[in-house]
């Protein structure tokens, strides 16, 4: 059924009707001004979702979870880290797609998005190594280790920055920028693998085993469940940024489109 | 084949009545790594330690100097467009640039590189590896700098950005070039670290040529 619906030859007629609305809303997603209207109805929700589930998140894991046997009350930092090393990668992994879309079918939507998650995808890397820094100073005894996770972290960052960096230095003509910087980012995702591999063989030669941050231990079903929770709450506060981001592209780019100026007097009326 | 012995042969040709293209990278070569004793102080030890990656550093800093050209002067004669316009394959007019790039800065590199070896002090045994593993990873230096060459063509200074974007990529070279040198300083087989960079030599020959071809079309639209 999932592939009928590129054939609207009509011997398919079974599954027409319904197909046809999934279709169809795919195709408006598709188009800014009702991804502008449908992406408002999300909005509220998708804010108070992760506002929630930080809550409960960030109460459960700083106060309910127990002590590590080992670091004691510091490992709580891992309810920050870790969450934002894997939207880290998890938003890197959406603009790559994004950005191939963007080249490929030509999207604007997709560019949208793309460019939208950048920013977002940026902070996440610099709160990961931030956090990551913290938590190596009492642990490490060291801000800084050059440890294969936080060398490949350190250079997503750099890429997100080229991205943004290639977006911005093509400011006269935004749709063209945008596939420039659509280009780096599928370059990039393919690149992200070789440079995560090859980072991780030079760590292992250049000094022996460093401390990992799970290490062999298992991780109790208590102190797990926070992390769930944070790793979630991300996701909803990154689907909330990335769509208001998005939607303020769309106002900028399609500036001088009818659709904007009808929203423009309806807010001022 | 003929087109594209012909764009080598102009690029070759236009690169070699420009002859500063070719050796202000070397001079700036031997500038930076005159700078490395004066600074560290005279010992000697230090220097053969530090050697292999200042030598796979400088040719990553000498060669971005270079790299913002492959396309930008034939995009502000127009040569550009005529490659996208006639029949002949984009990603082959790339490769072909490329390659010309390569032959005029990447070689004179790695012909260069014994010669910073011996003011680095690098151990006798490792001349070989080295000049083998700048031979594999440079060209990567241009065919990387050819998407970030072919992105930035059209802007005034678009140097520091093609350095933001090429340099991170490029990091598995550095990691896999300066490696195969170390190792072989220290004794020990380099052969890991050089097939791993001529699997991403080979990677690269086939995968870039369409990306930076397809930056070209983004570019010119």
């Amino acid at each position: 059924m999932t592939k009928s619906y590129r054939r609207n030859d009509g011997k398919l007629n079974m599954h027409k009707q319904r197909t046809n609305a999934l279709l169809r809303f795919y195709h408006k997603l598709g188009s800014p001004p009702s991804f502008y209207r449908i992406s408002g109805y999300f909005l509220k929700w998708l804010l108070l979702i992760a506002i929630g589930l930080t809550i409960w998140g960030m109460y459960d894991g700083l106060v309910l979870a127990p002590a590590d046997y080992q670091q004691g009350d510091s490992f709580r930092i891992i309810y920050v880290h870790v969450p934002a090393a894997w939207m880290s990668m998890f938003i890197y992994g959406i603009m790559g797609v994004c950005g191939a879309i963007a080249i490929i079918w030509r999207m604007k939507m997709a560019e949208a998005v793309m460019l939208a998650s950048a920013p977002i995808g940026a902070w996440f890397t610099f709160i990961a190594l931030v956090t990551g820094s913290l938590w190596g100073k009492p642990m490490w005894g060291t801000w800084w280790e050059w440890d294969a996770r936080m060398t490949s972290e350190l250079i997503l960052l750099f890429l997100y920055i080229g991205i943004m960096a290639t977006y911005s230095a093509f400011s006269e003509d935004s749709r063209k920028a945008a596939r420039m910087a659509a280009l780096i980012a599928v370059v990039g995702v393919f690149n992200v693998v070789i440079i995560h591999y090859s980072v991780q063989w030079w760590s292992s030669i250049h000094q022996g085993s460093t401390v990992s941050l799970m290490g062999k231990q298992h991780i109790t079903w208590d102190m797990l469940r926070p992390l769930l929770v944070m790793a979630f709450a991300t996701k909803f506060y990154y689907g909330y940024s990335m769509l208001k981001r998005a939607r303020i592209y769309l106002l900028e780019t399609e500036s001088h489109k009818r659709w904007v100026q009808d929203i423009i007097t309806e807010k001022k009326s | 084949m003929k087109p594209f012995l012909a764009l080598v042969k102009r690029d070759l040709t236009l690169g070699l009545r420009r002859k500063s293209q070719i050796y202000q990278p070397l001079v700036f070569q031997l500038l930076v790594v005159t700078m490395f004793p004066l600074a560290l102080g005279s010992g000697a030890k230090t220097l053969a330690l530090i050697a292999p990656a200042v030598i796979w550093i400088l040719a990553l800093l000498a060669s971005l100097l270079t790299l913002d050209q492959i396309f930008k002067n034939d995009y502000d004669d127009g040569s550009v467009e005529s490659y996208v316009l006639t029949s002949y394959p984009l990603p082959m007019s790339v490769m072909a640039k490329v390659l010309a790039h390569w032959l005029l800065s990447g070689l004179p590199l790695v012909l260069f590189s014994p010669i910073i070896g011996v003011l680095l002090h690098l151990p006798a045994s490792s001349y070989g590896i080295l000049m083998l593993s700048l031979l594999i990873g440079t060209p990567m230096f241009s065919f990387m700098g050819s998407i970030g060459s072919a992105l930035t063509m059209s802007l005034k200074h678009g140097g520091l950005l093609l350095t933001i974007l090429v340099m991170p990529l490029l990091t598995p070279v550095l990691i896999f070039g300066a490696s195969a040198v170390v190792e072989s300083s220290l004794g020990n087989s380099a052969s890991q670290p050089l097939l791993l960079l001529s699997g991403l030599l080979i990677l690269s020959i086939t995968l870039i040529p369409f990306a930076a071809a397809a930056a070209i079309k983004i570019n010119l639209e």
